[in-house]
């Protein structure tokens, strides 16, 4: 785990996976404000705490995004703060679009047309991105996004082998595409487990392992994200995550401390100890599917 | 027979399961997170559009899930009939123009129909930056039905003009739009006092229903935009007494759709006790699994 961030070269743009609170590469992400990172570019989909832990610690010099919120716990505070101050540049580009780039990046080709928010001010706001193409077939300013080709990937799945297949059970976003896309890709799991294993139900590989550069077992490496169908999202600490960023200062100071003063062990160890990692698992079971007759 | 008891949140949630009705491929989307709109699509689901196709997180074809903060992935995945990418279902659902309804929800709207979830004040030096629209832009462009609810009915929140439109609906009347090959659908409004509607590009949103108890005054007094008011403005039809037994005991028991309504600290506070009942039933769960 501690060789993770020295595969991301200095000033690299990374694209972080998962979307909302599910399954983002938490364990990676504490990994590079360990290293003191400060240089990177983050591409965030559907971003959460990943992105405001990585604001907060100062990891980013530039974030492109569609969203970045906690939802419920409200308003992503280190992320609000770093943009109204101006310390953090942005690029908003909106999220079906920014897919799409990402897409014909894994394409290798230079654009994609697609049905775009054509009303919208992010169109006009970013005419390096958003544009139009007419073809030789006949076709005149059909909209057209331009390809985002990231240096590096980084996700979280269940579980891998030395190979570098990857196997997502519950939600993996757009994790297959952001593989294709990005130049080198790390992986964190859940598990690593024999290539038999992969083989034995290899429906569940999303990314095969000739995309894959790099994987590290990292169990709940998703964590406060949820990682279903292992465990739910630690509403708990996510909440807590909240207080202390909209408290700010020494509050704030000190999550960061207690998490560059950790490896990964230690962290589960503090927030999983005492059972509740089993109740994090517990909660999935617990998630109820209404039965349609009877209702 | 109408609920003798509800409350605003439960009119809005069923007004809003209104729009579930089968056209086009009838696909109805989770997006972010918007528990009072989650609400409606599973009363829709277990009334009226038994056949909608409901799409969350990469799981589609999802069986109506009971709401909560820590459940509701988990049980959108085993009542799942398919998975694929977000890339396969945005071209599917939003590029594909197969989507029928996925509600936003922002900090404004405007006259036109322009939705703002990205920044209150110059957007380069923004007073509050918002999160940003995630697939808004293109859900509102593209889907059948434009359906934007508000927790308050106010002049900062429906404004003449937004601060930036993250997202505007473009063409809307319906004409236009299916000259591009877009799907035709109003651009309607749900807010606690009523329901808003516009047609046509080069009208005001209309007057659709005021909710019971309240006057049309009330509405055009705190609407920061023209309304065209009708002649005999209808009242908002009321849940029925089964819907709100649907959304109380089987859809939405822990009450995550009143949280839209709640603000900063009360929020917070909502969340603690909320999270504590599902605690409670996960941790119920352990103990039996190390009884047996």
């Amino acid at each position: 785990m501690e060789d993770l961030p020295g595969l991301i070269p200095e000033g690299s743009t990374v694209v972080l996976g998962g979307g909302w609170f599910a399954n983002h590469p938490m364990a990676a992400v504490r990994e590079l404000i360990r290293a003191g990172r400060d240089d990177l570019h983050a591409i965030a989909l559907l971003g959460s705490i990943d992105v405001d832990l990585l604001v907060g610690a100062r990891a980013l010099r530039h974030l492109t995004f569609s969203m970045v919120t906690l939802e419920a716990f409200g308003l992503a505070t280190n992320f609000r703060r770093a943009v109204q101050s101006g310390e953090l540049p942005i690029t908003e580009i909106s999220a079906l679009s920014l897919q799409v780039a990402l897409e014909a990046g894994a394409h290798r080709v230079p654009f994609l047309p697609l049905r775009g928010p054509v009303g919208s001010d992010l169109v006009a706001m970013h005419p390096d991105f958003y544009g139009t193409a007419s073809t030789s077939l006949g076709d005149a300013d059909v909209p057209v996004v331009k390809a985002v080709r990231p240096d590096v990937a980084l996700l979280h799945a269940t579980r891998c082998d030395a190979l570098g297949n990857v196997q997502h059970e519950g939600t993996y976003a757009m994790d297959p595409e952001l593989a294709r896309a990005s130049d080198r890709v790390i992986v964190t799991c859940e598990e690593i487990v024999p290539t038999e294993a992969v083989a034995a139900d290899a429906s569940l590989t999303r990314i095969p392992g000739l995309l894959v550069d790099a994987v590290i077992e990292a169990p709940f490496g998703a964590h406060p994200c949820s990682h279903v169908p292992r465990y739910a999202q630690d509403a708990w600490k996510l909440l807590d995550y909240q207080k202390a960023a909209l408290a700010g200062g020494d509050a704030y100071d000190a999550l960061l401390d207690r998490i560059r003063g950790e490896d990964e062990e230690s962290y589960r160890e503090r927030m999983l100890g005492d059972g509740r990692g089993r109740v994090l698992e517990a909660l999935v079971e617990a998630a109820v599917v209404i039965d349609e007759e009877a209702a | 027979m109408t609920a003798d008891r509800y409350e605003i949140h439960e009119l809005m949630i069923a007004r809003i399961a209104e729009e579930m009705t089968a056209e086009g491929e009838h696909i109805v989307l989770m997006g972010s997170f918007t528990p009072l709109a989650y609400a409606a699509y599973m009363l829709g689901k277990l009334t009226h559009a038994r056949d909608a196709w409901l799409a969350g997180y990469n799981a589609v074809g999802i069986g109506p899930v009971q709401l909560s903060f820590t459940g509701s992935e988990a049980a959108a995945y085993r009542s799942a009939t398919s998975t694929a990418s977000f890339n396969q279902n945005g071209w599917i659902f939003h590029l594909g123009t197969r989507g029928l309804l996925e509600c936003v929800s922002s900090a404004q709207i405007g006259a036109d129909g322009a939705i703002n979830l990205s920044a209150i004040g110059d957007y380069d030096a923004p007073k509050v930056r918002l999160p940003g629209g995630a697939g808004a832009p293109e859900v509102v462009q593209n889907y059948r039905r434009m359906v934007a609810y508000f927790t308050r009915h106010d002049r900062r929140t429906l404004v003449e003009a937004v601060d930036f439109a993250t997202g505007r609906r473009t063409p809307i009347g319906a004409a236009a739009r299916e000259e591009l090959g877009l799907c035709p659908g109003a651009v309607l409004i749900v807010t606690p006092l009523a329901v808003l509607r516009k047609d046509e590009d080069e009208q005001p949103f209309e007057l659709e229903s005021v909710h019971p108890g309240v006057d049309v005054e009330t509405v055009v007094e705190n609407t920061g935009f023209e309304l065209a008011v009708p002649d005999d403005v209808p009242v908002t039809g009321e849940p029925s007494a089964r819907q709100v037994e649907l959304l109380r005991e089987r859809i939405d028991p822990f009450q995550t759709a009143r949280f839209d309504f709640l603000t900063g600290e009360e929020r917070l506070g909502y969340l603690e006790d909320l999270l504590a009942r599902e605690w409670d039933r996960a941790e119920a769960l352990v103990e039996q699994a190390a009884a047996r």
